[in-house]
């Protein structure tokens, strides 16, 4: 039996080593190559030609979505299973509309990565029950279009959401837009229900996480630089 | 396992010849299943040492530490409900014989003395080789430290330029305080907090306010943005 050739892409060490001995314990895969960032992946799978490629989402330089279109451009046949840190629908919606046949967030157990694998090499997409069993999604690429186009915010609601974010109170929102607070009220119910967040904490959450907002970790936040009084 | 002793450092005779009276015993905190399940594998192919327990979040660490009385903890740091610094000093506090390894995804400065000072032996980070792994487990169990050589630099500078531990906001909050703060940050209302924690409804509001006073944030949205800033919360 031809074994499944993979290679694993992730910008953590110890995360990739760990997935790969993951990996080398089914009989039906070989490992044939590990890589630490976009750029090496991209390398490793044009002299290697795998199979199949698990890549990590988020990396530095060339992030995951963007080797994963390169991948599709160049290598259409390369099967590519995402790796992601989130378990809400949009992430692997987005990872399928760009051609990826199987998403997994890390959070899922582990025997889910080989048997994603066999799947995705029969030809099937693969989502991760962590996901699909949350939602009951139709994943095939004409629902993912559908509810990907309705987690879009409109240009003005990203800004509330920005400003809401970066601590602003529906006034001063309202005056900095120049509409009213009851409009200001409008475009956030709007876009809480568009986004399916329902607190304020999981919004600024959420401004971080697709950049709306960029935090360091490590550095002391704007907002609390001051020091109080002891 | 050719790896083991391959670092540097340990090529010494008392390296090779070392041999555990009994089995390590080892537990790992980290909410990525997948991410546990791969060191989990990396770890049990040292000679003589037992995983003994997996843990999603610092309180369930807690639990199985009680429960199984390991050797060694390998504590993930971002973790929900309790993160893993926070876990580490109240291992430290009612296990002060387990020892910790901090696995950190972050390498600031900040974050480096901040695990330091939750009282772990040894600060790993995830991107560190498989043999800086081991060479930490190996050290550690020996009742040695170990710090990642990738952030040794930044430790001695820090301490050369007197990185000063009360400098930071964070470390005018109370254990109790930390906890309310992730809690907040993750969504979690008032009265969730409260039942989680087995507190009132009013004590949380008195701990949210004392510690919004030390931050000297006005609103939850910067609450949020803190914990994110510290490495509390996931941020991507």
């Amino acid at each position: 039996m031809k074994r499944i050739r993979v290679i694993v892409a992730d910008d953590h060490t110890l995360v990739r080593a760990g997935i790969r001995a993951l990996l080398e314990k089914a009989d039906e895969i070989e490992v044939a190559g590990e890589a630490g960032d976009g750029y090496e992946a991209l390398a490793l799978i044009r002299q290697q030609t795998p199979d199949l490629v698990l890549l990590d989402m988020v990396m530095p330089g060339v992030g995951g979505l963007e080797v994963l279109e390169r991948i599709k451009q160049d290598f259409p046949l390369i099967r590519v299973i995402i790796l992601g840190v989130h378990e809400t629908q949009e992430y692997a919606i987005r990872a399928f509309q760009r051609g990826a046949a199987g998403y997994i967030p890390k959070k899922a157990a582990s025997g889910e990565l080989v048997e994603a694998i066999k799947k995705v090499m029969r030809g099937e997409e693969y989502v991760s029950t962590e996901i699909s069993g949350k939602t009951g999604l139709n994943y095939g690429s004409g629902a993912a279009q559908d509810v990907n186009s309705s987690k879009e915010l409109t240009p003005r609601q990203r800004d509330v959401l920005k400003m809401i974010a970066d601590g602003l109170s529906t006034k001063q929102i309202a005056k900095v837009m120049n509409i009213s607070a009851k409009t200001v009220e409008t475009h956030r119910a709007l876009l809480m229900d568009r986004l399916d967040i329902h607190d304020v904490a999981g919004l600024v959450r959420y401004a971080i996480k697709i950049g709306l907002i960029e935090i360091e970790v490590g550095r002391q936040s704007q907002t609390a630089k001051k020091r109080p009084e002891r | 396992m050719a790896g083991f002793f391959s670092h540097e450092g340990s090529g010494s005779a008392v390296g090779l010849e070392w041999t555990r009276p009994k089995p390590l015993r080892v537990l790992i905190a980290d909410d990525q299943l997948l991410v546990r399940a791969g060191i989990c594998e990396l770890v049990k192919t040292l000679p003589d040492v037992a995983i003994v327990g997996q843990a999603s979040d610092g309180h369930e660490a807690l639990r199985l530490i009680e429960t199984h009385q390991p050797d060694i903890v390998l504590m993930d740091t971002t973790m929900p409900i309790m993160n893993g610094l926070e876990a580490t000093v109240l291992v430290k506090k009612r296990f002060p014989r387990v020892k910790v390894i901090i696995l950190s995804e972050y390498s600031s400065e900040e974050f480096v003395f901040r695990a330091l000072r939750s009282g772990a032996e040894g600060f790993v980070l995830k991107d560190d080789s498989v043999d800086d792994l081991y060479a930490a487990i190996e050290s550690v169990a020996q009742g040695r430290e170990h710090l990642s050589p990738r952030v040794t630099k930044k430790v001695i500078v820090g301490y050369l330029e007197g990185q000063d531990a009360g400098d930071e906001l964070i470390e005018l909050l109370t254990p109790r305080q930390r906890e309310v703060l992730q809690l907040i940050a993750e969504g979690n209302s008032t009265k969730e907090i409260a039942v989680m924690l087995h507190i009132s409804v009013n004590t949380v509001k008195t701990h949210r306010l004392k510690l919004m006073e030390k931050l000297g944030v006005h609103e939850i949205t910067g609450i949020v943005r803190y914990a994110v800033s510290m490495g509390l919360i996931k941020n991507s």
